[in-house]
């Protein structure tokens, strides 16, 4: 077996997956068809629901993605073959020319400011904005390397210019490459292609065939501060803002006219949040959403959505849209429409129109499917092997994350993706760490004492011509050779380059230098590699300090040599001061006990206790019922397969049950938990025994929800017995079968009952609508002949098979839509109920008896989970729901480390999703447990014992929990008083600093980031300057 | 020599103006003004910090008091921290620093600036510091009393 993987698509999914795996012992070949990594999440503006701008999140994965070095990036490679099986795969692979050499192009940009100006659309604009025949996809592109378009170059194509050979400093283009193909063996592959976005593709009657129609993608550009149009919302035709923009939803999906018949589940979010982002650029501009569902059911997705109409303004129309025309005098559109509150034709002019189309397989699914032997679904994404499992396609060894397998959003993909990343160290666990390399930096580290003079060296990048041509070098070299403490200071070419690195260890040598400096372009970017040459050379890495001369001065100041260079000297002058405080600091190791608490025996905790147990890690899992299953022991048939949820339950409980490596305590309740990561003292009260102690090193919670019981609503009591909800229902269905029914001809469902409401429960429970439907269904195949009614706001079907489920479920029952304003009423009669309800879709007030009422409520959090809560230390949010370290990119940690999350803790989920998650939970967590110790970084606070008051500030403000308040004694002379002083615990704290610029008397402060460090820095840019002169 | 003097003389007021940019966002946010070759006056010297509430209030009297002319602040938009929340106490400590102590002082309160500016607004941070340095450059040097 292989103790690799390859991984296929360089987006948010296959980026995390990649991440994930190498955290878990295993070497990734990451495989990208285009130049970049970064894929449609680099691309988009914001994210929903919290706005958070999408590339400031995903930037520093994408660079840690680059530099890994169990991560080998294929970028502008393609996967052509492959041979063998699970475990042992052979993969031909073809690096596809770039004309430049990666390992010589700094992405300093020189040929693309020479090249020829002959443009073509950037494909990275969605074609919006234009790249020249030497291009990098975009500014954060990683690796940031240049790639020739060869159909456009001229040298390429007709032998003549050349020009960007001649301007390269580094001397990396290469009219010459050819394709090369070789093979890689690897033991498991990871599709994570992601989709496409229709345009073109759709039908004429929507209207992107018009200059001012674009679809979602598109506008995601527009509105992005750094895409073509610098973040003004400008139309395409005449680049005027526009007034009027409407925003169509379903613009092609649930639509079998378009061939694509499912939901594409992200589109009401992303239009609610494109509307507002609109909003907030330009404020003359007004939104109209022509929408259908509206289908927000993550957490806080629905409440997004009333707050771009309440407080944004955003005015939703719900409509069927016919058709969109142009008025060619002045590039507006007409959309013609039905209006669905009034059943009028209407029309409706906008100045822009935004399509929220369907977001489809990639063109080249159906090549890849035949090339790895997989199989596709009806839809053209990519088969998982069973409902309950999506990770896993139809061929043992290959997987599936993202967006490949179905729609879904961007925390659904991250979690997927580190359940792939566990289910595959699962398949491959015997070949952990048997093919990643560990750097080992064989130089012993040189002692630094505080007293030893400092003996700083510097040295000062021309980056080609990127400084030198706007910074005068060698005038700063002379000047920073001036100053005390400076031992040395020299220029070069390329810093970054390797021989560069060998100058620069031999400089450490030659002048027995303490400190190095290097002014160059960003730390962000090459800060680590020059730590690490530092390393090398025997110099603690937090001896080095970088000066950004690049991007922020010679860049930004390219007509003001002058004032350039002084700016140039200041900083490097401001980072010599600083760099003479400079301390080496400690990385520390500590150990991970290699077991884990899972708390929660439902679905989702028996499924992270399976795969941290098949990794060879001991589990312990904690149930507080007399049985395992949870909420499942309550249901009787799964959506949408129609399998037996008993059947399902047991085959997951036995395997519980038999695995050697996971211990159950029933009916046991958690008492008490002390400890940080890796070190966890768990105190348990169980059957038998009031205080079992349990060591761990990782705790995930699986604590479930449960069905909201509505009670005194819709007459909801126990004298109603034939007003129940779901899970009554299911429960009857579970016991009694179907004789029952006998006597019931009529049966009204009603979904929202306590959920999405203006006060109260708030959300969207995400599952409800499904679970009705399942039941509808169940019913109807046990009395064929049931007329069934569902009173309903918006149907919540939107995964890649539920569409289907739901169009099918028309021909069982009658769907009336009431609104939140006018709640259908209830009253009994003799032997049934009356229901009054006014179909918000015609107007009408419809009267109608029933013989069964199923009241669809919310899932709500189990109880006393703030107790929970407290004890791990960890938040809830505002619904009562565990809240997760980061909405979007990190779903399943926690924002202290060593604890996780899935299933329903986390939000309402269906089964598909709680597997889905419970893996990638396991994953997080086994990371750590693979790895056995986890290494603390320098950069963090530390407490001067003698200044702190213990006044607890510090405390208050750490969002991670690092800082807390510890009693110490002290003895002074007979007396011992016991006093509280703050305590920094190294393995949880990040070194944000907060707690510095908190204290009142700067008691504790940010290593590398001191009171002092910051000051000289401060007083060298204002005071020496003026010493200089 | 006594040309380049005179000339010296009537050269307009250069401010000295000290921003504090955390790693994550605002720093990021600089590098792509950079990396998209936005020009902006060359009036600032940049320090890293990796979160803007890390900034220390002190920080920005002493910058003062050595005779700088304006001090930015920039950190995240609220909601983006990568440290959950330090952008917040950021935001609420300026709040204070500038209703009490500058006030105090008697230094206009437009000398002391905070900002949110994301990794992907590279213009908006050459707009921001254009915009600030021309501010200060009407206000003229600082005088501290």
């Amino acid at each position: 077996m292989e103790g690799s993987v390859l991984v296929i698509g360089g987006g948010i999914a296959g980026i995390q997956t990649s991440l994930d795996l190498t955290e878990l012992g295993f070497k990734v070949y990451l495989v990208e068809k285009t130049p970049s990594i970064g894929g449609r999440m680099a691309q988009l503006d914001k994210t929903f629901p919290t706005n958070d701008c999408s590339l400031c999140i995903l930037a520093p994965k994408m660079v840690e993605v680059g530099r890994n070095p169990n991560i080998e990036l294929m970028t502008y490679h393609e996967v052509l073959e492959i041979a063998g099986e699970a475990g042992n795969f052979t993969v031909k692979i073809l690096k596809k020319p770039r004309y430049v050499d990666e390992s010589k192009c700094k992405g300093c940009g020189d040929c693309a400011s020479k090249c020829p100006k002959i443009e073509v659309p950037r494909l990275f604009d969605m074609n919006l904005g234009k790249r020249k025949s030497i291009y990098i996809p975009f500014p954060q592109a990683v690796p940031p390397v240049y790639v020739i378009d060869p159909e456009l170059c001229l040298k390429i194509t007709k032998g003549v210019c050349g020009v960007c050979q001649k301007v390269c400093k580094a001397d990396a283009i290469d009219y010459e490459q050819k394709p090369i193909e070789f093979e890689i063996k690897v033991g498991a592959i990871v599709v994570a292609t992601g989709f496409d976005m229709y345009g073109e593709e759709l039908s004429k009657r929507w209207g992107y065939q018009y200059e001012n129609v674009v679809n979602a993608l598109e506008y995601e550009r527009i509105l992005c501060a750094s895409g073509p149009y610098e973040g003004h919302v400008l139309r395409p035709s005449d680049k005027e803002e526009p007034r009027n923009i409407a925003f169509i939803q379903c613009a092609g999906s649930r639509d079998r006219q378009e061939d694509v018949p499912y939901c594409s589940s992200v589109c009401c979010m992303y239009t609610a949040k494109e509307a507002i982002i609109t909003k907030e650029h330009s404020e003359n501009s007004e939104c109209y959403v022509f929408r259908h569902d509206l289908r927000a059911y993550g957490k806080n997705f629905y409440e997004y959505t009333q707050r771009a109409q309440d407080e944004y303004g955003v005015t939703y129309f719900q409509t069927k849209i016919s058709k969109i025309i142009e008025d060619s005098k002045t590039n507006d559109l007409v959309i013609h429409y039905e209006n669905l509150q009034t059943g009028k034709i209407e029309t409706f002019k906008a100045n822009l129109v935004v399509l929220a189309s369907p977001l489809v397989p990639k063109k080249d699914s159906k090549e890849l499917a035949k090339i790895l032997g997989i199989e596709l679904d009806k839809y053209g994404f990519f088969k998982e092997q069973s409902y309950y499992n999506k990770s896993k396609a139809s061929k043992k060894g290959i997987f599936l994350s993202g967006f490949a397998q179905g729609p879904m959003d961007i925390p659904e993909t991250v979690a997927g993706s580190s359940g792939v990343a566990s289910e595959i160290a699962t398949l491959l666990s015997s070949e952990k760490f048997s093919n990643t390399e560990e750097k080992i930096i064989e130089t012993p580290e040189k002692e630094v004492k505080p007293s030893d003079e400092p003996r700083i060296g510097v040295l000062i990048c021309h980056c080609g011509i990127n400084i030198g041509k706007y910074v005068d070098v060698p005038k700063v070299v002379e000047k920073i050779n001036k100053l005390p403490n400076v031992t040395h200071c020299e220029d070069n070419m390329y810093s970054c380059s390797s021989d560069s690195q060998e100058r620069i260890k031999e400089m450490i040598k030659e002048y027995n230098l303490n400190r190095f400096i290097v002014a160059s372009c960003t730390p962000r970017t090459h800060e680590p590699l020059f730590q690490e040459t530092c390393e090398e050379a025997g110099l603690n890495k937090y001896l080095f300090e970088m000066v950004n001369i690049r991007d922020q001065c010679s860049w930004v100041h390219m007509k003001e040599k002058e004032a350039a260079t002084q700016k140039a000297e200041d900083l490097i002058r401001m980072a010599v001061s600083k760099a003479r405080l400079l301390k080496p600091q400690n990385e520390e190791n500590l150990k991970i006990e290699p077991s884990a608490l899972v708390i929660g025996g439902g679905i989702s905790g028996m499924t992270a206790a399976l795969n941290i147990a098949n990794q060879g890690f001991e589990v312990h899992l904690v149930e507080k019922e007399e049985e395992l299953g949870g909420i499942l022991n309550n249901l009787y048939e799964l959506f949408p397969n129609e399998d037996k949820a008993s059947d399902f339950l047991v085959e997951n409980i036995e395997k519980v049950e038999n695995h050697k490596k996971i211990k159950t305590y029933l009916h046991s309740k958690i008492k008490d938990i002390k400890g940080y990561i890796g070190n966890y003292n768990i105190s348990l009260s169980t059957l038998d025994n009031d205080k079992l102690e349990l060591k761990v090193g990782t705790i995930i919670v699986a604590t479930g929800a449960q069905e909201l019981k509505p009670e005194g609503n819709f007459l909801y009591s126990d004298e109603n017995p034939k007003i129940m909800t779901q899970l009554e229902l299911e429960q009857k269905l579970t016991k009694d079968g179907d004789k029952w029914l006998k006597d019931i001809k009529r049966i009204t469902t009603i979904l929202c009952v306590n959920s999405r409401q203006k006060e109260g429960i708030t959300y969207c429970s995400n599952i409800c609508c499904s679970v009705a439907l399942k039941n509808i269904r169940i019913l109807k195949e046990m009395k064929p002949n049931l007329e069934m009614i569902v009173l309903y706001r918006d149907l919540q079907m939107a995964k890649k098979e539920f569409e289907d489920f739901y169009r099918e479920r028309r021909q069982d029952a009658m769907f009336i839509r009431y609104s939140l304003n006018n709640l259908p009423s209830i009253e009994k009669k003799n032997n049934n109920y009356h229901i009054n309800v006014i179909n918000t879709n015609l107007q009408q007030e419809l009267e109608f008896d029933t013989d069964l009422i199923i009241l669809t409520t919310p899932l709500i959090p189990e109880d006393n989970m703030d107790e929970l809560a407290k004890m791990l230390k960890v938040p809830l949010d505002g619904t009562g729901f565990f809240l997760e370290a980061h909405v979007k990119l990190r779903p399943l940690d926690f924002a202290t480390d060593g604890i996780f999350l899935c299933g329903c803790a986390q939000w309402p989920k269906n089964i598909q999703d709680s597997i889905s998650q419970a893996n990638g939970a396991a994953g997080r967590a086994s990371r750590f447990l693979s790895a056995g110790e986890i290494t603390t970084s320098g950069l963090i606070s530390e407490v001067n014992e003698a200044l702190c008051i213990g006044c607890g500030k510090c405390e208050e403000v750490c969002p991670y929990q690092a800082v807390e308040l510890r009693e110490i004694e002290k003895t002074f002379e007979d007396i011992t008083i016991s006093i509280k002083k703050s305590y920094v615990n190294s393995a949880l704290c990040k070194g944000c600093g907060t707690c510095g610029a908190t204290c009142p008397v700067g008691a504790i402060s940010v290593k590398h980031y001191d009171f002092d460090q910051i000051g000289v820095m401060i007083d060298s840019y204002l005071l020496e300057k003026t010493q200089a002169e | 020599m006594s040309k380049s003097k005179s000339k010296e003389i009537i050269k307009e007021f250069e401010p000295e103006l000290l921003v504090f940019c955390c790693n994550w966002c605002s720093y990021a946010g600089a590098d792509l003004a950079g990396v998209s070759r936005f020009q902006y006056p060359p009036n600032i010297r940049i320090i890293r910090v990796m979160c803007s509430g890390r900034v220390d209030p002190s920080f920005v009297l002493k910058a003062l008091k050595d005779g700088a002319d304006g001090v930015l602040i920039s950190g995240c938009h609220i909601g983006d921290c990568h440290y959950i929340s330090g952008n917040e106490y950021t935001r609420d400590r300026f709040d204070r620093l500038h209703s009490i102590i500058i006030q105090q002082l008697g230094i206009d309160p437009k000398r002391v600036r905070l900002e949110w500016v994301s990794a992907s607004e590279g213009k908006r941070f050459a707009e921001v510091i254009t915009e600030f340095t021309n501010e200060i450059k009407e206000l003229g040097p600082l005088k501290l009393q």
